[in-house]
């Protein structure tokens, strides 16, 4: 598992400079758009940046007849960030994002955007948004629902065309050969369908895209042409929050992560910081053959491991607080343990998940709605 | 406000646009045609059928009533009954010739005047088309005028005078008293109020149908998610309801608009072109034909301001229903189930159109016109049959107003909650729980 596969984007975070993006690879069949920009060099001073908030929210609470959604949820999204919100199937994730999009209202706490309730007129033109469920209308021309669309954020008819056509060009979904803007949305492809609804999140150029899910549904094709557009907008100084139970895209795209579990906040901040503060409290562990009972004995103490995650191949093993990695290596070593590897590792994304949510918390959260 | 635009065009533009509307609109005047013009030329329709002529006239009677009848007849297509003359002992064998003729068919019937004709009793006709009123009207018209101009001769009185004597066509104008003084004949207004009365509950119907399907449309393909995020649910309600209301009133406006034109220039031509195809004889019942058409009472100002009033009052208020419930269900076929309260309201309606339009004047009619949910269909129908109090008016669209104040309440918090909720439908408990949601 790859840990830090882009750390420029996660030294951006930092405060340190901001390298050009990485190069893509050309895909003929689907390719995003790359926009034009001119490569964001972030200033070495940009921890001003870091105080300045796409999203501030405080202490929110969502409930509903028969649960409580979000308990005090308090969250900050740094202007120009790849934020990942994290969480099994109904921890609180989409209540969360629709409060920010105000389209229901938290009975407690309060969410700015830009520095301004995020209730205040044109606020909410400036943010994109992709549902976990998407949809059209299906029977209007691709170039009217888009047109539609745009128009909902406040961009005039005569621009939304201009950006329309753009976009259908980029997205080739305007060919010499074929115009599928004249199409009916129910005559395209699911992956075409896909293509036109992105276009629909980003025709108002937003400052902060919300993603619900994004991956879910989506080709690897498709999938791979996402994660460049995450990263073209992040280039272009765009904030995009996205929510996902997949914590190998977290991993790989974020540059700060917010975990929660049951509506409630389990951790926050920088993925680096967050891989940090649990770094040296994981050992990889592998035997040649299978272990005699006496090694399982000493992986099964309590004082030594806090949680084991096998890995089939390896095992990655949570140091209890107090133990110590010598200790455990030691103590192995006595037992009789044939060791193929015995590793510190920076804990991946998914085992700190894991550690901290539990599979009670996966449990406790299947209510349906996210 | 630009997006509340952007709604309305939607809803509008993309519902102008379809197949369907175009065909219900254009078919809209053909159905109008077919529902008050045809019966008007049914009823007017005395012209005798073709052939009628084509009857043999047995003449026992000695003298030469036979040939006068058929004088009476006058066919314009110059078809002539065929007469035999015959001595009263030779009735029965006349008659059976006269039979065997009728049943193969080269003759329509026969006609037997004998000396109880001549006495002014009776006249006896057996034939294939004795159910045809036109046909025996005609007939009995003829034997009575031959009858009459006989026995004038009788008395002296010469052919020509005889002519212009028996020359009568009175034609009835009836004039309909009301408390509002005196008007044309209530026919017209009658198939007016009806008309209007109907027309409302179609439309109503119709288009609180139209706005809860839309509703389920953007519910189920999740778009309503997309759009809410942009603008409140209540902008995109209002939007949904006024684009909505005004394909009904485009609708609504060619109808009505081609209805009068076809009142005012095909049905006066179609009736001067009976005129002209029928004889003198049938001037009468054209002439009632087109006594009809002048006694639609006139609609002044006032009056189509008030329909208009009833009718946007009555859509907001159903479609405001419609949408509510459009946005608890999950499906189409649920909704059909789910709106089954507020088709009711219409329904019920609809079932005491007639009723109240055969009393407007009654306790009954009253109640029904000033009832929020029956008020846009009953109210505009008795105003175009009577004239209604203002004061019951008045109190009408005060009632009105207050429910559509309510169902706009209603309709909002329901929908707000439920276009997000998917799964099982709400029970009516939860409905006001959603209610209390702010």
């Amino acid at each position: 598992m790859p840990l830090t596969s882009r750390p420029g984007i996660l030294n951006a975070v930092m405060g340190t400079s901001y390298p050009p993006p990485p190069k893509q690879s050309q895909r003929q069949d689907v390719h995003f758009p790359r926009p034009d920009y001119t490569p964001v060099v972030v200033p070495l001073s940009s921890i001003s940046i870091m105080s300045e908030l796409a999203i501030d929210i405080r202490g929110v609470t969502k409930r509903y007849a028969e649960h409580v959604a979000v308990r005090g949820l308090s969250l900050q999204v740094p202007r120009g960030a790849v934020y990942g919100l994290l969480g099994p199937n109904g921890a609180g994730k989409t209540s969360t994002i629709r409060m920010i999009l105000d389209i229901i209202a938290p009975d407690e706490g309060s969410i700015t955007l830009f520095g301004k309730r995020h209730t205040d007129t044109g606020v909410l033109d400036r943010v994109g948004y992709l549902p976990e469920e998407r949809g059209l209308y299906k029977k209007m021309k691709v170039r009217d629902v888009l047109k539609f669309l745009a128009e909902l954020k406040g961009v005039p008819g005569a621009e939304a065309e201009t950006r329309i056509a753009t976009w259908m060009e980029r997205m080739s979904l305007r060919t010499p050969e074929k115009d599928w803007g004249d199409s009916k949305v129910d005559e395209l492809s699911r992956g075409m369908q896909q293509k036109v609804q992105f276009i629909g999140t980003l025709l108002h150029d937003p400052d902060l895209v919300i993603l619900d899910e994004p991956f879910s549904g989506l080709d690897p094709i498709n999938a791979q042409a996402l994660k460049d557009t995450v990263v073209e907008l992040k280039a272009r100084g765009k904030t995009v929050i996205f929510s996902t139970h997949i914590m190998e895209n977290a991993e790989k795209l974020c540059d700060a992560v917010c975990i929660i579990a049951n509506g409630q906040k389990v951790l926050d901040g920088a993925v680096s910081d967050v891989k940090a503060a649990h770094a040296g409290r994981t050992v990889a562990v592998a035997f040649d053959g299978a272990p005699n009972t006496a090694v399982e004995a000493v992986l099964r103490n309590p004082a030594l491991v806090a949680a084991m995650d096998d890995q089939n191949r390896f095992l990655e093993l949570e140091l209890a607080a107090g133990a110590s990695s010598g200790e455990l290596l030691q103590q192995l070593i006595t037992a009789g343990a044939s060791l193929q590897r015995f590793e510190r590792v920076q804990p991946s994304l998914h085992s700190i998940f894991l550690e901290k949510v539990g599979a009670t918390g996966v449990e406790a959260g299947m209510s349906g709605h996210g | 406000m630009g997006k509340l635009i952007a709604i309305i065009r939607r809803e509008y533009l993309e519902r102008v646009r379809t197949k369907w509307f175009v065909i219900a609109t254009l078919l809209g005047p053909v159905m109008f045609l077919a529902l008050t013009v045809l019966p008007v030329l049914f009823v007017s329709r005395t012209k005798a059928s073709l052939g009628s002529s084509n009857i043999e006239i047995i003449d026992a009677t000695g003298a030469t009533l036979g040939a006068r009848v058929i004088e009476a007849m006058h066919d314009s297509s110059g078809a002539k009954p065929q007469i035999s003359i015959i001595a009263p002992s030779g009735i029965a064998a006349a008659e059976s010739l006269a039979t065997k003729a009728v049943m193969d068919e080269s003759r329509q019937g026969y006609l037997i005047l004998d000396s109880t004709t001549l006495s002014g009793r009776k006249a006896r006709y057996t034939g294939r088309n004795t159910s045809t009123v036109p046909d025996m009207r005609r007939l009995t018209d003829a034997v009575e005028k031959a009858v009459l101009a006989m026995r004038l001769e009788h008395e002296g009185i010469s052919a020509s005078r005889i002519d212009s004597l028996t020359k009568v066509d009175i034609r009835l104008e009836k004039t309909q008293l009301s408390s509002k003084g005196r008007e044309k004949s209530g026919v017209g207004s009658a198939i007016v109020g009806l008309l209007v009365a109907f027309l409302l509950y179609i439309v109503l119907l119709l288009y609180g149908q139209t706005v809860l399907r839309s509703v389920i449309e953007e519910k189920t393909t999740r778009v309503a998610e997309v759009v809410i995020s942009s603008v409140r649910p209540e902008i995109l309600l209002a939007g949904k309801i006024i684009g909505i209301g005004g394909v009904a009133v485009t609708q609504l406006g060619v109808w009505v608009a081609s209805s009068v034109w076809i009142g005012m220039n095909v049905a006066p031509m179609l009736i001067k072109r009976q005129a002209s195809a029928m004889g003198a004889a049938s001037a009468d019942s054209t002439a009632r034909s087109a006594e009809i058409f002048a006694s639609m009472p006139s609609f002044s100002i006032g009056l189509i301001v008030a329909l208009l009033l009833f009718f946007v009052l009555g859509y907001v208020f159903y479609s405001c229903l419609y949408a509510a419930v459009g946005s608890t269900v999950n499906s189409e076929s649920e909704a059909q189930q789910a709106a089954t309260p507020v088709a009711m309201l219409l329904i019920v309606s609809a079932i005491f159109i007639q009723p109240v339009a055969l009393a407007p004047q009654s306790t009954l009619a009253s109640v029904m016109s000033m009832l929020p949910f029956s008020a846009p269909i009953m109210m505009p129908m008795r105003m175009s049959l009577i004239s209604v109090p203002a004061w019951e008016v008045a109190v009408s669209l005060f009632g009105m107003t207050l429910a559509c104040v309510a169902a706009i309440w209603f309709s909002a918090r329901i929908y707000r909650v439920g276009l997000l909720m998917y799964g099982k439908r709400p029970t009516i408990r939860e409905l006001f729980k959603w209610l209390r949601y702010s």
